[in-house]
């Protein structure tokens, strides 16, 4: 099944990357976009300024949400488990906030910083209030009640801060609009944390056997757990710090990755990659696209779509 | 090679559930742990495969502290079979037991020609060659159990620690399962088993050792082992022994 | 005491008088009657499911509100505040069933954090879609969006004519359902037993809970965590009978929203900050706390 799943995604994922070249506010034809490579041509600016930054962000960021969600899902052998529901993603955001509020003058590459220190303090007080040992259940609606918390604190900010809110709202929620080569070079050095990730997928694969056999089969469960959740806060860390928390990304790619492949990691992390890019690509295309030249943000359609599927899983699991 | 303890106390939460307990294990033979439930036997199993620590104590491996050698090579010397088993998701039979195989692989997990012909014998072995194409998900409790015993068997450790394997098994498959572990010790392991069953552990078994309240109340034989006196001080049972008409080994029937 | 004059004896040149009577003096009942339906709601919910997680936010019913009542003003925006209740009414009541059908809640004893989850999940997706129409129509969007922070700046007589009639009715209805939900309270076979009829008293409670939750909305917008946090205080000052601790939580309610509203125009004068924003900042650890508390 996975020699045929990998190229099938190669090409939607090729496919997705030409469209939102092509569709916008503006179409351009397939050649305007070759074209629009070259600095004299006269959609330049639109395609290499503009949609190809994007664009290649939005797969950046699809890519390693969804790898930090299988990540998480991995190490805590939790079917709801993901960096958003565990609301890593709305501490970061909340330090990130907290941030540009306070200092509205800072640069903005220290952004990813904030949000990791923020994501980092997000799943320690979570693992402070459940400790090591708790049911799924506890874990997911703990984890929502501090997204919450940090949601609404992040609200409050915005509503007493109101001057500063522009800076602010184009980032929390969750959308691309606006991104460029900017935070492209940001978010770049981040992707060294997907070697790691990847580098961990045997052990991913033991300790799905439950701790006992992984222990007697030569994994450190605890080491392991503690660098993968750590790889999955920087990922998730990094991507908040450029487009927002984009909710249910996390969870659903991992999911729709294992019933394509299977649960082996080293196909299940690679591939749950490409399922995440072509998500957050499609869901940035039907944001521009629906109702030009207005955009909603990618984070509202992954919720809409994200949201019916956590639904089927939470009856599924009974 | 050898395994055993010293003055080990093992428990949770700070409590000490095996008390104190020093023995060495017979080295080649199938060895039964038996006890009334929360005798302590399976968390000495658990100390025994390193996954408990100890709270005083050693177990030592050849002489060397256990807990204080590198797992993975430890990975090559003994293999457990945990009670009870998560079920993962999106993970074929054969998956399941090339997973065994890790402590040999590399870090990406690649087998070569020889971890195949392991994974193979294996599954013969124990009887899910055909299976091998199912999900783990998919299978009956007593599959399950088997696909959990070849993946330990995958890992072609000299010691081979059992904690209760018999547990969802029907009858057909137990006797099979117990009939395998003597072929397999035969062939030069070293079994340690977790046993509800008194009866198939005396016919099965070479070493009984016999726990109660955390601490090691008899060792040796089955034929020396199991007596009136120890099922009622142990099991508060009255029984009397009786010779298995088949294999002659001793058995207990209930008054 | 400028205050107490301008209400007791209306003079026209007092301008005391004219902020207290027609600003001050409506937004306070507003946030005092939203407060009490809000709470009764809150109460009826957790009795309904045996669910101490259970209020309006946690479980859907304001979010689909507020997307019932955004779909409404922008699409048609002439109906007026009546018309705005009944969306907040249908759309909490269609995210309500929802989540009351997938967390499995119809009967009672079933596990009390899918149930959460599921409203949750619900909430996600009516508060995104929420936004994508928020988005799309933006001549709309800073009415919308005001409402969806639960604000009383906006209160005044005319609200209030339209809204008081409902919500007493619906406060009444709620206090004659207390000795049934006291039943409940032994679980569905028991209280099946002592003559309760289920079907009934849940679609009776259900109706209650989207008047009460429908209207207040309609009134002053998304209001969170009263409706978990009040009935955990009021049970710890009087006990589990709901005749008594249903009045007690409508108080205490009336009492939270009035300050968080005093709050909201003390905090940093001039400007207001969203009573619901500052009730949503107290209410969520309360909610985290009665989660841990739960495990242990």
């Amino acid at each position: 099944m996975s020699l045929k799943t990998w190229p099938l995604l190669l090409v939607i994922l090729s496919l997705l990357l030409v469209a939102n070249l092509m569709f916008g506010a503006v179409s351009i034809s397939f050649e305007g976009i070759l074209n629009g490579f070259q600095a004299d041509s006269e959609h330049y600016f639109t395609v290499y300024e503009y949609r190809f930054p994007r664009t290649l962000l939005a797969m950046m960021v699809g890519a390693m949400m969804a790898l930090a969600g299988a990540l998480v899902q991995g190490v805590i052998r939790n079917p709801l488990a993901s960096p958003d529901v565990l609301g890593v993603s709305h501490g970061a955001g909340l330090a990130a906030v907290t941030y540009m509020t306070l200092f509205p003058t800072s640069d903005i590459a220290w952004l990813p910083a904030m949000a990791l220190l923020g994501g980092f303090s997000a799943a320690f007080i979570l693992w402070w209030l459940c400790g090591n040992h708790s049911s799924a259940i506890k874990l997911a609606i703990t984890g929502v009640a501090l997204g919450a918390l940090y949601a609404s604190t992040v609200d409050f900010l915005m509503l007493v801060k109101p001057l500063e809110i522009n800076n602010a709202l184009l980032w929390l929620t969750g959308s691309l609009w606006g991104r460029g080569w900017n935070q492209f070079f940001i978010l770049l050095p981040w992707l060294g944390l997907i070697p790691i990730a990847l580098w961990l997928a045997k052990s991913l694969n033991l300790i799905s056997l439950g701790d006992d056999s992984a222990i007697s089969l030569g994994v450190n469960a605890n080491t392991l757990r503690l660098t993968s959740l750590a790889v999955a806060v920087g990922l998730t860390a990094s991507c908040v710090a450029i487009c927002g928390p984009i909710g249910f990304l996390g969870l659903v790619a991992p999911h729709l990755t294992r019933k394509l492949v299977g649960g082996q990691h080293q196909i299940l992390l690679p591939c749950t990659m490409l399922v995440g890019a072509i998500l957050l690509l499609f869901a940035d295309l039907v944001a521009r696209t629906i109702d030009p030249p207005i955009e909603l943000s990618a984070g509202i359609m992954t919720a809409i779509i994200g949201a019916p599927y956590f639904l089927w899983l939470l009856f599924k699991n009974k | 090679m050898s395994l055993s303890t010293q003055d080990l106390s093992v428990g949770y939460h700070g409590k000490a559930i095996v008390k104190e307990v020093s023995f060495e294990l017979p080295k080649g033979k199938i060895i039964a742990l038996l006890g009334p439930n929360g005798c302590g036997k399976s968390t000495l199993l658990k100390a025994m495969a390193r996954i408990l620590k100890p709270m005083t104590g050693q177990v030592f491996w050849n002489d060397q502290d256990l807990h204080q050698m590198p797992s993975r090579q430890l990975s090559k010397e003994l293999a457990l079979l945990p009670q009870t088993q998560p079920i993962p998701e999106g993970v074929k039979v054969k998956d399941l037991v090339a997973y065994g195989r890790s402590p040999y692989t590399g870090f990406w997990g690649r087998l070569n020609k020889e971890d195949n012909r392991i994974i193979n014998d294996v599954m013969a072995q124990v009887g899910i060659t055909e299976l091998g194409e199912q999900l783990v998900s998919e299978l009956s409790g007593g599959q399950r159990q088997r696909a959990w015993l070849a993946m330990t068997l995958a890992q072609d450790t000299p010691y081979l620690l059992l904690d209760e394997p018999t547990t969802y098994m029907d009858l057909s498959h137990q006797v099979e399962l117990m009939q395998t572990l003597r072929k397999l010790n035969s062939s030069g392991k070293t079994i340690i088993t977790v046993l509800h069953d008194i009866n198939q552990a005396a016919r099965y078994c070479d070493h009984l050792i016999v726990m109660k309240d955390g601490e090691i109340i008899t060792q040796g034989e089955p034929e020396n082992v199991l007596t009136q006196d120890m099922l009622k001080t142990v099991f508060s049972l009255n029984a009397q022994i009786h010779r298995d008409p088949i294999a002659n080994t001793p058995m207990c029937v209930v008054e | 005491m400028d205050a107490i004059q301008g209400l007791l004896s209306p003079s026209k040149d007092v301008i005391a008088q004219h902020i207290v009577h027609d600003i001050r003096l409506p937004r306070a009942l507003l946030a005092a009657t939203v407060g009490a339906c809000f709470a009764a709601a809150g109460v009826v919910m957790q009795g309904l499911t045996q669910n101490p997680l259970a209020s309006p936010a946690v479980l859907g019913v304001n979010a689909g509100a507020a997307l019932g009542m955004a779909a409404v003003s922008t699409i048609t925006p002439w109906f007026g505040l009546l018309g705005i209740s009944m969306a907040a009414m249908i759309g909490g009541g269609v995210a309500w069933t929802l989540v009351m059908i997938l967390g499995s809640a119809w009967r009672g004893g079933s596990d009390t954090g899918r149930l959460v989850l599921a409203g949750v999940a619900i909430s996600a997706l009516c508060a995104a879609f929420t936004k994508a129409l928020v988005i799309m129509e933006e001549d709309q969007a800073s009415a919308v969006l005001s409402w969806l922070a639960g604000s009383f700046a906006n209160g005044n007589w005319d609200t209030w004519s339209l809204f008081w009639p409902v919500a007493l009715f619906a406060l009444i209805g709620s206090q004659l359902l207390t000795p049934t939900l006291n039943l409940l309270q032994l679980g569905d076979d028991n209280a099946q037993n002592l003559g309760i009829s289920l079907v009934w008293t849940k679609l009776a409670g259900s109706v209650l809970v989207l008047i009460l939750v429908g209207s207040a909305i309609g009134a002053s917008g998304s209001i969170s965590f009263v409706g978990l946090l009040v009935p955990h205080m009021a049970r710890i000052l009087c006990g589990q009978d709901h005749r008594y601790f249903l009045p007690l939580s409508m108080l205490m309610g009336s009492a939270l929203v009035v300050l968080a509203d005093t709050l909201s125009r003390g905090i940093i004068f001039p400007l207001e900050t969203p009573a619901g924003a500052i009730l949503a900042l107290i209410g969520a650890p309360f909610f985290i706390y009665l989660v841990k508390k739960r495990a242990s």
